[in-house]
Formats: structure tokens, sequence, C-alpha cells
């Protein structure tokens, strides 16, 4: 096949202005596209409304497929349950009494907890989780990890805010429309996380490495302090996260660090939780570096 | 003979004509393949092929007057807008493209299958390379092993981009 020309003019001169014209508008819009992007890395705020009312366009539609696709899966995995039931009966009861026997024990811990925190005067505020949702889509066509959530202002939610499932935390929120809000996920690369390590309380920082796993290190230089299955638990330093919500498991070391797993899978999880931050004060703390961004 | 073919049938190819939005389809069935990024697909990994992308480039490969080249600007605003891309990216890349195509269609002598879908893959591969950078200079600089698969996993899928660009402009004309 001969390649297709494309439009020539020939000897008219108005089809000629006609192309020259076309190809000005062209660059021209080249031009216009770099300085919104340039606009949208320098001050990604001055776009919030616009991609706040984008989502609200969108959600609709992943709200009422992602019912199907819930039910799809549900139906696959729960014919999975029955294969080799009666085993799996057996290995889960077990499972329940240890579990019993450790709950009686946490319940122990935390009677203890609050009577030496009233003892020592500490106040907490009173916290309510602000709206509760669930993720309907995420970023599956770009190296950022965000997840798409069915609250947004209109339930309270704000940007900022924490937000956590059952098993751990998930992110926070970076964009907020009437009906959904995006989340930045904890495995996305730009999520750095105070934690600390379950066993020892050693101060850590986890960052996201954009393919659903987190990279944790050390604050302080020294021997690797990691062990395989480690839970990193998040610190509160910041004042953004709330202190003690899982992260990840630790799945393998490396030279000075360890690569960590999500205890909260974004795509398995059921609903999300968004909290009010940690500190009122951390939304404007949380602001100020996406500006000087 | 001549009756029989005169009485207007449904189907028959002498009654079949373009479709009434003609000219509007290929922009269309791009927004549309956009607009499969609100699927509710949850994943750890960008992996999956942009399909406005991948249809974009497909329509300008089969013609080059699907659309007016500085038409790809508002498309693109639209893509950054649904993919929550950094607004302007497509905005800038994909007219750029377009004239990029213009340049190659005056440069080729022959076009076959292979060759454009080597030119698909180049064209592929540099909005994700782009995307890449642009998500590293805000403040997301991950390694390239974790999106060289997506524009692996694109280049694959660009023949169905194809295909439905193919049949959706045959459907369009009436032929």
């Amino acid at each position: 096949m001969v390649a297709s020309a494309g439009t020539r003019p020939g000897w008219s001169r108005r089809a000629q202005y006609g192309l020259f014209f076309g190809f000005v508008a062209t660059v021209a819009t080249v031009i216009v596209g770099l300085l919104m992007l340039i606009l949208s890395l320098a001050a990604p705020q001055s776009y919030a409304a616009v991609r706040g009312a984008a989502l609200d366009f969108v959600s609709p539609v992943s709200n009422a497929l992602n019912e199907v696709a819930t039910t799809t899966t549900g139906l696959v995995s729960g014919a999975g349950d029955y294969w080799n039931a009666a085993r799996q009966n057996g290995d889960l009861k077990k499972q329940r009494t240890a579990m019993l026997r450790r709950m009686i024990e946490a319940k122990a811990i935390l009677l203890e907890n609050q009577e030496l925190k009233r003892a020592l005067a500490l106040r907490e505020r009173d916290r309510r989780t602000v709206a509760t949702g669930r993720v309907v889509g995420s970023s599956f066509t770009s190296p950022r990890r965000f997840a798409i959530l069915s609250v947004g202002k209109s339930d309270g939610v704000e940007v900022g805010m924490p937000v956590r499932a059952a098993d751990g935390l998930i992110g926070r929120v970076i964009d907020a429309g009437s009906y959904a809000s995006r989340v930045l996920l904890v495995s996305d690369r730009a999520n750095i996380v105070p934690a600390r390590l379950v066993r020892g309380g050693l101060p850590v920082i986890a960052t996201g490495r954009g393919d659903g796993t987190i990279d944790v290190r050390p604050l302080e230089v020294g021997r690797n302090p990691f062990r395989k299955n480690d839970i990193i638990v998040t610190s509160g330093t910041g004042g953004l996260y709330p202190p003690l919500w899982p992260i990840a498991r630790i799945v393998r070391l490396d030279d000075d660090g360890a690569i960590a797993l999500p205890l909260a899978d974004p795509g398995q999880i059921s609903f999300a939780l968004v909290e009010p931050p940690f500190e009122p004060t951390a939304i404007a703390e949380a602001a100020r570096p996406e500006e000087a961004r | 003979m001549t009756r029989s073919a005169l009485t207007p049938s449904r189907g028959s190819s002498l009654t079949r004509g373009p479709q009434p939005a003609a000219l509007a389809i290929p922009a269309a069935s791009v927004l549309l393949a956009t607009a499969l990024s609100a699927l509710p697909i949850v994943s750890n990994h960008g992996w999956w092929p942009d399909t406005g992308l991948l249809m974009l480039i497909a329509w300008r490969l089969l013609r080059a007057d699907a659309w007016p080249a500085w038409l790809a600007a508002p498309l693109g605003l639209v893509h950054d807008l649904m993919t929550g891309a950094p607004i302007g990216l497509s905005v800038a890349l994909w007219p750029a493209f377009m004239l990029a195509f213009d340049i190659i269609d005056r440069r080729t002598m022959w076009r076959d299958y292979w060759i454009e879908w080597v030119l698909a893959a180049i064209f592929i591969g540099l909005f994700v390379i782009a995307q890449w950078r642009v998500a590293a200079w805000d403040g997301a600089p991950v390694h390239f092993a974790s999106v060289a698969p997506a524009i692996l996993i694109g280049i694959v899928c660009f023949p169905i981009a194809a295909f439905v660009a193919a049949r959706l402009d045959r459907w369009r004309l009436g032929r």
C-alpha cells in the first residue's frame, strides 16, 4: 500500500493558507499543552476544581460496574472455597481458638493501657470516621498509584485526609470531587510514610515503589534491623497519619532496608474509611510541600 | 434484474451510504476508548494498555484526515482528566504526535502492516516514557523496569485497536 500522502493543496492559495493555519493552530495547542503541564507540575492545586469535577463525571460508571465485577469475582472465589472444605474447617477452628486467646490478652492490655493513660493524664481527641466508601477504580495505565474512592466532599472528605481499611493504611486523599475522591496509595513513589517496626519500635521510613510494594529503610544507619514477616505501623510523626495503623509486612530484605507488601490490598478490600488527620494542623503542613514541589 | 436493484432494500450495498455522524465517529471512538479508564479495575501495576492512546494512533495511521490535527489537544485534555495524569501531558503530546505523523506520511514511500506496527510501537513507547519522566518530576521517580512492561503490553494490544478502527471506518463510510 502506498502511504497516504496527506493533503496536498496544489496551486489553490486558499487551500495552502488553510493547511498553514491548521499547522499553526496545532503548534499553538502543543505550546498551550506544555504550559498547562508546567503549571500542573509547579502548582497542582490550581487544577483542584477541574480534577474534582472530572472525578464526579467518571465515578458513576465505576460505581455501577464495580458491583458487577465484585459479584463475578465473588462467584469464582466462592466456588474455590468449597474445595478441600473439611481440612480448611479444621484449620480455621484451630486458628479461631488461638485468636480468642490472643484477643483476651489484648483486651487485658487495652484495659491496662487505658488505666496507665489516665494515670498520666494523656489526652486524646475524639476520633470519628469521616466517611466510608468503596475503592471503585485505580490509575491502571500510569506509573503513579492512585485509587478512586466512592465518597467525596458531600460526605465531608477533604484533600489531605488519611484513608484506611480494616487491614491497614491505604493512603491519603489528594483530589476531592463532590461524590468521589482520588487517593494517593501507600505504594505510590511520592507517598512517604513515617513508620516504626512493631518488634522493637524502631523508627523507619516507608516509601512506595510504584508497583504495589513498599520500600522500608531505617532512620538510623546501621545494621539491617528487618526480619521477614515483620509488621510496620504508622508512627504518627508529622501529624497526618494517626499512630499504630498497620502498613505493611516485610517480604524481602535488601542491602540496607527491606521490601514490604501493604497489608491492605486496594484490589481486595471492600470498604475504605476516610479519617480526619491526626493533628488538625497537619492539613496545612501537608498542603505546603505540594505547593513547593 | 434492474427493477429489483431499484427497489430499496435494507442492507443492500446500493442503498448504503455514510453514517449521519460519519465525521465525528473517529474522535468519538477515541473519547469512548479513553472512557474505558473508568472501568473498576484496581491494579497494583500501571501496566494496562492506554486504550485512548491506542485508538488515537490506530485512527491516525489509518487516515490522515480522521480529524484536524489540533483536535488531538482537546481529546488529550479529556484523556488527562479521566486518567488522572498531570493535566497538560496528553494536551501537549497528542497534537505533537499528529505533527510527527504528518512528517512521517511525507517521508515514507511505502506502508504495510509491519511498518504501521513499528510506528505505533515507537509512539506508544514515547508516550509511556514521557509519562514516566513527568511522574519523576512530580515526585515519583520509579525505576524504568517498572514501566517497561506497559510499553510491551501497549504494543501487543495495538493490533486490536487497529482492527477496531478499521471496522469502524468501514461502518461509518457505509462500505
